[in-house]
């Protein structure tokens, strides 16, 4: 039996008795409608690839593709976006999540009855221009303020520190409460060239919730980028592929130098964190197991990066 | 309304004004640096031996001429010290700690020694005393130790709890101080409030060298206040509230070198024998031969130090800030680190508005001869990229204005790379800390195996430190080494041309 079946069967197994639990408890309850939707569960693919759209456009086709976003938010419930916003840069530069995705997310999670939407990046702080301006320059304020959503500023204090289960290098991270408090986490990063990692993709963008990332330099940044994924999942990752910086990642070019980027037009879904970088690798026409923080996340069984093993979905539009 | 009450409200009005230029914010305190600065003595002063500009040149008439004009009213109007100690004043007297003010003799010997020597000294390429005792950068290092702070906690204690009501705002940043930093200014506040509280404006009248200097000024002024000898029938009223302490009643003289013309007397004098009016009979009125003298040895000195005063080659050949080993590193737009030493005199403005807080005060960095001075300090921040603020909020020149597009291209240090502590090197793991936060074309990295290294040019480096403030070791990889004269970078031109969007758009996925 190889490692995807066992996880997968173990999967199953947690989302039977999650449904079970679901279902008593609706009936219960005295609301049998509500087990209408869980049914399509069976039927959702394991990565959704959308491409030759707009970001808003892409996104919808994809989360439909995926079974509708009542799938990851139920009513009531309080959803973190996590964009990458960590560098002062405009959206045409490719380093920074795109603004138009990170709104249509936010009103896609208000629509299938989220309570609450909130926005956070914990950017790089040495970095040309402060917390405020990475959030501004980037369009993404703008873009989730007029989605009604919460922009959570950047701060030291509001983080906790959580054991990491199976970590091999890295054993605590201090995460920001934000994201151990909320109910469902969307994971929203760019896909982009990276001078220390070949690439940032998913699993890097979830530097951006973690305080103590200069102990990921320090010890070894693949490994500890892998083996904070074996703590926290998010629930779904949307990979934004619309404009892609092919080289000088991942803050793109200084000096006002004309961006390196490709217009891919694509877009990623996945609930497979390892998956969907893997997936995002070739798309930026490298092979994922060269990025070593792919193959660590596979090995450790945070995720699957065979492909040929999973159920894909693609759409051109 | 009362000639002093008008006083009272302009002054306050304008220290609020100062309160707002250490803690307003970047544009609030641009604004008000280019309206209050010219303004101030000893900054407009330096400013014009500096770089002599229009505007800071007309300030330090404006203060010469309504000095030669109306007296001291410098001292009671602009000078943000004075008003501080006008407080204190007020509120000993309202507390009845120090109800009545009395004439005291004048401190000539300490007043004119102080002076001359801060004045020679500055002269000779040291600024300790200068930055010590100017009235202007004394207040505000008081403000960026002390107020500012417990503004931002304040501040930021506020945004905590706008958090429960579901407002979110940036917290602030408070400044770096060092602890000897603090300890001067502290001994100093403790001074100024003991003096004051005690003795009213004896700082401006026995320690303060712009006050000493305005004194001399005074003396030969337009108007004064003066005791008609006639109408007096010595109810030492007027004496009573004078903060200066220089009026003699029994006598009915005024000394006009002292006088801070706060007016107080002229509201309290029930016969109304105090006037202020125009007075040619000049120096007549004083009986105070030693000051006199003092006068003319004063207007001897002030002569001959303003004459060969702060000629940049003399400073330089007498300039003690050759220190230490290390040299810091001073902010962009101070050319280097004799032209910075010699024109700062530790306001901590910068130190308060700098975005980064990378500015900090160092007790002794730069020597005894520039002490307080600032420096960048890599060990807490990083100079961002993408600012200039300190260059137009400096008011003394020490920090010249760069404009953006030059300033990003101004080199203030130079980075090495200790390849023996670098962990990508030691360790061969990836990390890149350094890489990612280089606003410049700096730092490059060579994939070798899948392992990438990083590589310094420093043709390209301007030495903001953020690469040294990210590096995760201990001790520090990457170090930004201090230019002792600012340098030009050169600008990175990319070697790869921009994809052409050649092909059309396919249908097919890699997967």
């Amino acid at each position: 039996m190889t490692d995807a079946q066992k996880s997968n069967r173990r999967e199953f197994l947690k989302k039977g008795l999650s449904v079970g639990l679901v279902a008593g408890g609706a009936f219960i309850l005295g609301k049998p409608d509500f087990l209408a939707a869980k049914d399509t569960t069976t039927n959702i693919p394991d990565l959704v690839a959308v491409k030759n759209g707009e970001p808003d456009a892409m996104f919808k086709k994809a989360i439909q593709l995926m079974g509708g976003m009542g799938q990851f938010v139920k009513k009531g419930q309080t959803v973190v976006v996590k964009p990458n916003m960590g560098f002062p840069r405009k959206p045409e530069v490719g380093a920074t999540t795109n603004p138009l995705l990170i709104k249509t997310i936010i009103e896609s999670c208000y629509s299938a009855g989220a309570k609450k939407v909130y926005i956070f990046d914990n950017v790089v702080s040495p970095t040309s221009g402060n917390a405020r301006n990475c959030y501004k320059i980037s369009g993404i304020e703008d873009a989730a303020r007029a989605a009604k959503a919460i922009v959570i500023p950047l701060d030291d204090f509001n983080y906790r520190e959580v054991k990491i289960p199976g970590g091999k290098t890295l054993k605590t991270a201090d995460v920001h409460s934000l994201i151990l408090d909320s109910d469902v986490f969307i994971n929203v990063p760019v896909l982009k060239h990276h001078g220390s990692t070949q690439l940032s993709i998913a699993m890097k963008n979830m530097m951006g919730i973690v305080k103590n990332r200069m102990a990921y330099h320090l010890t070894g940044l693949d490994q500890c980028i892998a083996d904070f994924c074996m703590y926290k999942k998010p629930d779904l990752n949307v990979v934004d592929a619309y404009r892609v910086l092919m080289s000088h990642g991942p803050a793109g070019p200084r000096d006002g130098n004309t961006p390196n980027v490709e217009m891919k037009k694509t877009l990623l879904m996945s609930r497979d964190i390892v998956a969907v970088d893997a997936a995002a690798a070739k798309i930026f026409g490298k092979n994922p197991e060269d990025i070593s923080y792919i193959k660590i996340g596979h090995q450790q069984k945070v995720g699957n990066m065979n492909l040929k093993e999973l159920k894909i979905v693609t759409y051109a539009m | 309304m009362k000639t002093a009450q008008i006083r009272i409200v302009i002054s306050l009005l304008i220290f609020a004004l100062f309160l707002l230029l250490f803690l307003g914010g970047e544009n609030i305190s641009v604004f008000l640096a280019s309206i209050l600065l010219p303004f101030q003595f000893v900054p407009a002063l330096i400013h014009v031996l500096t770089q002599p500009e229009a505007l800071f040149v007309s300030g330090l008439i404006f203060i010469l001429v309504i000095s030669f004009i109306f007296g001291r009213i410098y001292c009671s109007f602009l000078c943000p010290l004075g008003t501080l100690q006008d407080i204190v004043i007020a509120l000993a007297r309202k507390t009845g700690f120090h109800k009545k003010h009395a004439f005291r003799k004048p401190n000539n010997w300490l007043r004119y020694s102080i002076f001359g020597l801060t004045f020679a000294a500055a002269a000779l390429g040291s600024m300790s005393l200068l930055n010590l005792l100017d009235p202007y950068s004394l207040t505000g290092r008081i403000f960026t130790s002390f107020v500012q702070p417990l503004f931002v906690r304040t501040g930021n204690t506020g945004i905590n709890i706008l958090k429960n009501f579901n407002i979110y705002l940036f917290p602030a940043d408070s400044a770096y101080l060092p602890v000897s930093v603090i300890a001067v200014t502290f001994v100093f506040l403790i001074m100024i409030l003991i003096m004051a509280a005690r003795a009213g404006r004896l700082y401006c009248n026995a320690v303060c060298p712009v006050g000493t200097l305005l004194g001399f000024i005074a003396r030969v002024a337009v108007f004064k206040l003066t005791i008609d000898p006639g109408g007096c029938n010595h109810c030492n009223g007027c004496e009573s509230v004078c903060k200066a302490d220089c009026i003699d009643a029994q006598n009915s003289t005024i000394d006009q070198s002292r006088c801070v013309s706060c007016f107080n007397c002229l509201d309290a004098c029930p016969q109304t024998t105090v006037s202020y009016k125009l007075s040619r009979n000049n120096i007549r009125n004083s009986k105070w031969l030693p000051a006199r003298r003092g006068f003319l040895i004063g207007t001897l000195a002030a002569a001959a130090t303003g004459l060969f005063a702060f000629t940049p080659g003399l400073r330089h050949l007498l300039g003690t800030a050759h220190a230490s080993q290390n040299q810091p590193i001073t902010p962009p737009g101070s050319v280097g680190l004799n032209h910075f030493t010699q024109a700062c005199t530790s306001c901590h403005l910068c130190v308060s508005v700098c975005p980064t807080k990378v500015i900090t005060p160092s007790f002794s960095g730069y020597g005894l001869s520039g002490i307080l001075q600032p420096q960048m300090n890599y060990e807490n921040s990083f100079c961002d990229y993408e600012c200039n603020l300190c260059g137009r909020i400096c008011p003394t020149g020490a920090i010249l204005p760069l404009p953006l597009p030059e300033k990003k291209f101004t080199q203030i240090g130079e980075v090495e790379l200790l390849k023996d502590k670098c962990v990508v090197y030691v360790n061969k793991n990836n990390c890149g800390a350094c890489g990612e936060v280089c606003p410049t074309h700096t730092i490059s990295f060579v994939d070798k195996e899948n392992i990438l290294y990083p590589e310094v040019d420093t043709r390209y480096c301007i030495g903001c430190g953020a690469c040294e403030k990210s590096c995760p070791t201990a001790p520090k990889s990457i170090v930004v080494h201090s230019n002792l004269i600012h340098k030009k970078a050169e600008k990175y031109i990319g070697q790869e041309a921009p994809l052409t969007q050649k092909k059309a758009p396919d249908k097919d996925f890699p997967f």
